[in-house]
């Protein structure tokens, strides 16, 4: 039987069950980031708010809010718990930019800092991306399987399909 | 079943000095006028555009963690119609007019006068007329602060978000999240003929504006 963990705002989940199944409900602006070891059947999902903190502080390192350190958190949390790095398979979600075109969505397009931001961390990293279904301005559930590491969204109205 | 779950990392509080965080109790009588006399005033707004008559329910000024905003109106996959829109000036922040899919549709015939169960879906015709609900609610609250407290402040051109509820609170996670981990709300739920869970009003004060409203007197 199926068992939905929630990864709720500014959080990370891990598993290795593959019974579990993690859970982003409604991904606006927000971004979620899939990591899965196919070998070790580690999977974990980020869902980051923010592209990086504003404030010059070592606090922000340690910090799953934002995709920055989140990314970092995420592959550190998956390589403790049996993932090995160089097997990690990345798939991105969200990052919608939900005000659509008005006047002040320009500034606020948080959803295109997100997924710059995850782009170029993981450039960084030089880790590269299987797949994402990203921007435009619709919300998304993003559903994680465990057991195959599949990454399924649906957005209303519409069925689930594969990222 | 053997089965690993990583607690989510705590975040640090990491602008200990914001003015959310540093929430001062001084504020609350102060922001609970403005939430009654606003709230109300946009309520008869709305009641004088639709020819109904609309209350509101006692409105609450209150600190939520940013983590529990997405299911403050039930489940985070509900797909809702929202209304945003931000203030600019003394009194800056954010404004948002949230319904049930279904209830939008409803006002949607009240507002171009067709029978309930008129409107199916929410084309660019339907969607203006629920951005003009939010203009107007907008307005009405900035006028009552602006002549309660003399902070002045314009609404912007709104934005209409249909979608699930999770996603269009977003906007308002992601301009609160840069600068702590909760988030100051004045809040209602607006009726029409007794129902409730019609229409759920927020007004959201930046975060810097609130320093400026301990000078104000009423």
């Amino acid at each position: 039987m199926e068992n939905s963990i929630v990864v709720g705002l500014g959080e990370i989940k891990i598993s290795n069950s593959s019974h579990d199944v993690l859970v982003a409900y409604g991904l606006g602006s927000c971004l979620g980031i899939a990591m899965y070891d196919p070998a070790a059947h580690v999977a974990g999902m980020l869902h980051a708010v923010l592209p990086t903190g504003n404030l010059p502080s070592n606090d922000d390192e340690s910090c799953t809010k934002y995709v920055f350190s989140g990314i970092e958190i995420l592959i550190k949390n998956i390589t403790k718990a049996g993932g090995q790095r160089s097997r990690i398979v990345i798939r991105l979600a969200g990052g919608a930019n939900m005000l659509g075109v008005t006047a002040f969505s320009d500034i606020m397009n948080i959803g295109q800092r997100n997924i710059d931001a995850a782009h170029q961390k993981l450039k960084e990293l030089n880790m590269k991306i299987a797949g994402e279904e990203v921007g435009g301005n619709i919300g998304r559930t993003v559903r994680f399987y465990v057991s195959n590491g599949r990454v399924a969204i649906r957005m209303i109205g519409g069925k689930e399909r594969d990222v | 079943m053997k089965w690993l779950l990583q607690e989510a990392e705590i975040c640090e509080d990491i602008m200990s000095d914001s003015p959310y965080e540093s929430f001062d109790e001084q504020l609350r009588p102060l922001l609970e006028i403005m939430a009654r006399e606003g709230i109300q005033h946009a309520a008869e707004g709305l009641s004088e555009m639709t020819g109904q008559t609309i209350t509101v329910t006692q409105p609450t000024v209150s600190l939520v963690p940013l983590t529990q905003v997405p299911y403050l109106l039930g489940g985070p996959e509900n797909e809702a119609v929202g209304v945003y829109l931000r203030a600019e000036g003394e009194m800056a922040g954010q404004i948002m007019l949230i319904f049930p899919y279904e209830r939008a549709l409803k006002l949607v015939d009240l507002l171009i006068g067709e029978p309930e169960g008129t409107t199916q879906e929410l084309g660019s015709y339907e969607r203006s007329a629920l951005a003009e609900v939010g203009n107007l609610c907008g307005a009405f609250f900035l006028n009552a602060v602006a002549s309660l407290v003399g902070m002045e402040a314009r609404p912007t051109p709104p934005a209409v978000m249909v979608d699930m509820v999770a996603a269009i609170l977003d906007v308002i996670i992601a301009t609160a999240a840069g600068v702590g981990e909760n988030v100051l709300m004045m809040s209602t739920t607006f009726m029409q003929g007794g129902r409730e869970e019609e229409a759920s009003f927020w007004v959201i004060p930046d975060p810097k504006v609130l320093k400026a409203f301990l000078n104000k007197k009423i």
